[in-house]
Formats: structure tokens, C-alpha cells, sequence
């Protein structure tokens, strides 16, 4: 699958691009709906997601409804064959919470037809089903596929709708980049308590390593305002062209800037002077892949996810450049796999780097797991 | 509060899971003496209500409380925050990079009234969180009494500001009337609940003290959901006939 829809965007992306409305056939992959007729020379291409896509199809509210019917039998059909306590298996409470959504993303709202009428909780008058028509950013066609995708190929929900809501962000995400998970949202807020304690960390030198969406470094960038300068690095082509057009997306080309290159390797000119350092690497144990839960392991890049051995290699990789690259009281924030590694990491910073950091401590992600390593260089 | 309002609409779907999953469903106290942060709060009585309303309530049981102690509207969000134990419904598992599912849910369980308020309804962590927030005000504002004086009474700014312009106890500069939808209603609501707690249930006596007609009374506290329910449930631990 993942083969496949990457091979698509390389495939359009590698044709002039030029402008082309959504077709109405039924699309078996998601339609380049891109509005720009110049010619791109950029290898990797972003998709843009439903949200922000134009609405320019159309169909009768009774047929938006039989669609919204449909996908609600199927979310609710889910349940019959797995068991709730599987990790792996659909829960048609969360679908049924994921099909409102994806109205709210493809249908555009207006006095006439706001997605509320859609999902059934304003009955109309009369036949108005039949007269009204909705005005949608995907055909219907293309919905039908979509949530056939979700459901039957397990493709995650923020592929399938193209975005992610994560902290105040809405960030486009495609298939070849990470979806930002909610225990990464604490990382930035480290960040600004970091940042509220002491401006000095606000007028220095910023990285995020292998930066996928851009969310981590974007949400850096926010809290240090005006002035703060943050760089995004990440190995990955896609990670770099997503990243590259959240930052735009939210104004920040200015202080946001994208290198493509393996974890420090980009970062040779700001040796020894970054204020703070903060990465989310590939932190999962290679022999726990095959075993992810199917919207992870069949659709997430494996670059994003592998952390080796134990699935520290990046962690580790990443504690011993921290010491080259932070200047004197500049402040580091890792993501681990959890209670094991995050000891793991601080015994290796406590013991062989000991000389290099100091208030090396876990910190704790919302469900009560040591999820963080934070500290500072000394 | 647009994306809110929507949200509203959408409690049969949301709610289940929580109660399916996570805790049971309805959080009852006995009378019991509480101390925090030096102040004493005496545990009045329980009463219940059904679920379901616009406002955001939706704790099947409601626990009302008499304090005499600070005004928790009074804080800021973060302030209220420190005050608050705060979860998600993370089922187990290792999560991180493991997992993609959308349960961002949070749950805000405030300690020193032992109110619990929750969110899952919006797409991030932080908004369900900001969510939950307004909800555990709208919650406090509907459950803890702040002991009132009637003898010289003189309604709070917060409560002129959401009575309508009839009100003879307004003035010029009490502001135009802010409505439901405004957050700044609820500290307003809260005030007024104390006078109508104050004058026992009755609607009559407490619309003089607002220089209102009971009518007028009336139709503001039935223009919020919570804000009925919680009159009507007060009415019904007296005997009284519900506002309809
Ligand atoms: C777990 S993802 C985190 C993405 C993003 N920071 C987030 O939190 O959503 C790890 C990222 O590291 C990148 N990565 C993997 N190996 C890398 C390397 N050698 N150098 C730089 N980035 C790398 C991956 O492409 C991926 O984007």
C-alpha cells in the first residue's frame, strides 16, 4: 500500500503539473487536486489535504446522506469480529468520531448546508434532501473510496483526510511522514517553560531533529516568537517537502528553516551554539515492527519508527551529538519508547557523558509514562 | 464556541466511550468534610439531574456543594489547572510512535470539589484540553454555592452584566447583556444561582432582588441549559415544580 500511493505522487509529481479539476471517476487513489498550473520542478510534491482543497463538486443532500449512511454501517460493522481489548483492532466508537470529522473536512460549511444537517441531527423540511445540494471538496465517489480505505485498508485516518490537529496546529501530513502523535505536543510545552524561565534561550539557535510534519520545530518556533530562530532537519525527501510547506503554511519561512541530511550532519555551521536541541527520533526496537498496530505498520515509513536493536541507536546517536552541538546552559528534549529507555538514556548521560550535562531527568507524558529526557549542557 | 456548539450536538456518540471504558459513570460523594489550601468546604447535599444539555454538562449526577471559600471562577486557567488532576483515557500500551488512535480525550478531575469534567470531542490533546477547562467552569459554576446575603443584597458585576436591560438594579454601566454563548456568562450564572439558592428555589423573590419580573426571571434561566437544569433540580430537592 504504502509502495504504491508513494509511487503516485512521484508519478504526478513527475508529469508537468498541470491544472486539473478532481475527477468525478471513482478515484482508487486520492486525486492531485492542485490548483497551481506553474510547472514544479520539486521531485517530492506536498498533497493538499480535503480541508483545504476547494469545493468544487457537488452533489444532492439525500445522496450525501446515503454516503453518510453507508459509512456509518460500516464503521458500526466493525465491531462484530474484534475484540475491544486488541490494541490492533477498529473501534467503530472512535470511526463514527472520525467520519464527523472527515465531513467537517470535505463539505464546505455555509448557512445552507453546515455538516451538522449531513450527520443527521437536523432533520430537513419537506423534500428539501432531494432539491439541496452540497457543496464538497471531494467527489462523492472519492468519499466512498476514502472511507473504504480507512476501514478496509487501515490507512490512518490523517492520511486519509491529509491533515493532523495537534496542539493549535492543523498539519498537512501524506503518506512517507510521521503522523504527530498527542504525547509529542508536551515537548514543546517543555519548551516554553524552558523559554518563560530565561529569554536568553529565545534569541539563540534552535534545532529539531528528524522533524517528519515540522510539528515539534513549528510549535518551537510559536513559543519563541519574533525573534527565535529554529532549524528542521530530517533524512527523509517527503518528511523535508511536508515540513517545508507547514512552515510556510503558518508564515514562519522567516524563522523555520528545512535541511535535508542525516541528524547533524546539516548542522555544521551552528556546532557548539544551539540554545536548545529537541528530537523525537525512530525510538521502536526493530523486532517490534511486524507487531504494530496495522494504521502504523503498514502505512507509516519505517525510517520514521525503526530505532534499531533496542531502538535506541538514534537516541544514542542523538545524546552524544547534543554535547558537540549545544552551547553552555542550552537545554535538550528527547521522546523515548518509554520508561525503559528514558533510564536507559539517562544512565548513559549520568555515567559517559557526565562531564557534558546537567539536570539530566524523565519527565512523564500524560498517561504516567517516563516518556521524556530533558536536561541541560553544562 | 462555534466548533463547540457543533461538538455539542454530539453527545449520544461521544460519551459512551467514556462510560464504556474508563470509570463509571456517575461520581457521587458522601457529606464529608474536605480541607484545601486552609479552606473548609461543607458537602450540602446530592442531588441528581439527568444528562444531556447544551451547555456542555453531562455528568449524570450532580453533586451540589456550599462553600466558604474562594471563588474558584475567580482563577485564571492556568491557576485552575494546578488545581486539577488531569488524565487521558489511554486504555494501556506502550503509546508514542506505537499507537495511532484518535482517543485524545482528557479528563480534568478538580480536587478540591472533587468535579470531574472531560472532553473528547475535538481533533488535538490541547483543544480537548481548553475544551474541558470551560466545561469544569460551566461544572463549578452549576455546583458549588457561594453563601449569599439576602438582607441588603446587591448583585455582583458579573451578574448585572448577563441580566437583560429591563433589569431595574442595571445601569449604564453594567454593559450591554452578555448572552449564553459567552463565556463570560458563566460566573454571571454562578452568581445568580447563589441568589436563587439563597431565596430557596423561589423565582419570585429572587427576580425582585434582580428588579426583574418573574417572567423576565424565567426566560433568562431557561435560555441556558445548564443554567435550567440546575434551577429545576434545586426546585425539585424543595418540592417545587420545575421551570419549563
Ligand atoms: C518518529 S519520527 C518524528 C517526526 C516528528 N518530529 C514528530 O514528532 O512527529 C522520526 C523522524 O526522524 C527522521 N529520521 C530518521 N532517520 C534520520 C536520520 N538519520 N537523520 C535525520 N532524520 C532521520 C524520520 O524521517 C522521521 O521523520
Amino acid at each position: 500500500m504504502i509502495r504504491s500511493f508513494r509511487f503516485t505522487s512521484l508519478l504526478s509529481a513527475a508529469k508537468p503539473l498541470r491544472s486539473f479539476a478532481c475527477s468525478s471517476s471513482p478515484a482508487i487513489e486520492p486525486p492531485q487536486c492542485s490548483s497551481s498550473s506553474s510547472i514544479s520542478l520539486r521531485i517530492t510534491h506536498p498533497k493538499t489535504p480535503l480541508f483545504l482543497r476547494a469545493p468544487s463538486h457537488a452533489a444532492p443532500l439525500s445522496e450525501v446522506w446515503k454516503w453518510h449512511g453507508w459509512a456509518k454501517d460500516l464503521a458500526s460493522s466493525v465491531d462484530d469480529n474484534s475484540s475491544p481489548e486488541d490494541e490492533d483492532s477498529l473501534d467503530s466508537i472512535l470511526l463514527l468520531r472520525e467520519l464527523k470529522w472527515l465531513i467537517e473536512d470535505s463539505i464546505e460549511a455555509s448557512d445552507h448546508h453546515h455538516p451538522v444537517i449531513i450527520t443527521g441531527t437536523e432533520t430537513p423540511r419537506g423534500d428539501d434532501g432531494e432539491k439541496k445540494s452540497v457543496k464538497l471538496r471531494a467527489s462523492l465517489e472519492e468519499l466512498y473510496d476514502l472511507w473504504r480505505q480507512r476501514i478496509e485498508k487501515r490507512r490512518p485516518f490523517q492520511y486519509v483526510v491529509g491533515c493532523e490537529h495537534w496542539r493549535d496546529l492543523v498539519l498537512c501530513v501524506e503518506e512517507g511522514v510521521l503522523i504527530p502523535r498527542p504525547e509529542t505536543e508536551l515537548v514543546v510545552d517543555m519548551v516554553e517553560e524552558v523559554v518563560r524561565g530565561d529569554e536568553w534561550f529565545k534569541r539563540g539557535v534552535w534545532a529539531d531533529l528528524g522533524t517528519g510534519s515540522g510539528a515539534i520545530a513549528i510549535g518551537v518556533a510559536r513559543v519563541l516568537g519574533g525573534c527565535g530562530r529554529v532549524i528542521a532537519t530530517d533524512l527523509s525527501h517527503v518528511a523535508i517537502a511536508v515540513a517545508g510547506n507547514n512552515v510556510r503554511r503558518y508564515g514562519l519561512e522567516g524563522m523555520v528553516e528545512v535541511r535535508e541530511g542525516s541528524w547533524f550532519e546539516p548542522l555544521k555551521d551552528v556546532e557548539g551554539k544551539l540554545v536548545g536541541l529537541v528530537s523525537n527520533p525512530p525510538y521502536i526496537p526493530s523486532d517490534d515492527i511486524p507487531g504494530l498496530q496495522a494504521e502504523v505498520g503498514r502505512h507509516e515509513p519505517r525510517l520514521a519508527l525503526d530505532g534499531g536493536v533496542d531502538g535506541t541507536d538514534s537516541l544514542l546517536h542523538l545524546c552524544d551529538g547534543a554535547s558537540r552541538m549545544l552551547t553552555s546552559g542550552g537545554f535538550f528534549a528527547f521522546e523515548t519508547n518509554g520508561e525503559k529507555q528514558s533510564k536507559m538514556i539517562v544512565d548513559y548521560m549520568t555515567s559517559n557523558l557526565k562531564d557534558s550535562f546537567s539536570g539530566v531527568k524523565i519527565v512523564s507524558d500524560f498517561a504516567g509514562i517516563g516518556r521524556f529526557v530533558t536536561g541541560f549542557r553544562l | 464556541m462555534a466548533i463547540m456548539a457543533v461538538a455539542a450536538l454530539f453527545h449520544a456518540s461521544r460519551f459512551p466511550l467514556i462510560a464504556r471504558r474508563t470509570f463509571p459513570s456517575s461520581v457521587s460523594y458522601c457529606p464529608l468534610t474536605l480541607l484545601s489550601n486552609g479552606f473548609t468546604y461543607r458537602l450540602q447535599s446530592i442531588i441528581c439531574f439527568s444528562s444531556s444539555d447544551g451547555g456542555g454538562v453531562s455528568e449524570s449526577d450532580m453533586v451540589v456543594t456550599e462553600a466558604q471559600g474562594p471563588n474558584f471562577l475567580k482563577y485564571s486557567d492556568e491557576e485552575l489547572m494546578k488545581q486539577c488532576k488531569f488524565e487521558t483515557f489511554r486504555v494501556s500500551g506502550p503509546g508514542g510512535q506505537h499507537r495511532n488512535k484518535r482517543d485524545s480525550a482528557v479528563r480534568l478531575k478538580h480536587l478540591p470539589t472533587g468535579i470531574v469534567s472531560q472532553a473528547v470531542e475535538d481533533r488535538s490533546q490541547h483543544k480537548n484540553r481548553a475544551s474541558a477547562l470551560n466545561r469544569l467552569r460551566t461544572l463549578l459554576a452549576i455546583k458549588v454555592r457561594n453563601k449569599v446575603d439576602i438582607e441588603g443584597y446587591s448583585p455582583p458585576p458579573e451578574l448585572l452584566q448577563i441580566l437583560p436591560p429591563k433589569s431595574t438594579v442595571r445601569s449604564s454601566s453594567s454593559g450591554s447583556q452578555i448572552g449564553p454563548n459567552n463565556p463570560k456568562f458563566v460566573p454571571g450564572m454562578q452568581a445568580l444561582l447563589d441568589v436563587i439558592s439563597a431565596s430557596d428555589g423561589s423565582i419570585a423573590d429572587s427576580a425582585k432582588l434582580l428588579g426583574l419580573s418573574t417572567g423576565g426571571l424565567s426566560r433568562l434561566i431557561l435560555s441556558h441549559d445548564g443554567l435550567r437544569m440546575a434551577v429545576n433540580s434545586m426546585r425539585a430537592a424543595k418540592g417545587m415544580k420545575p421551570l419549563k
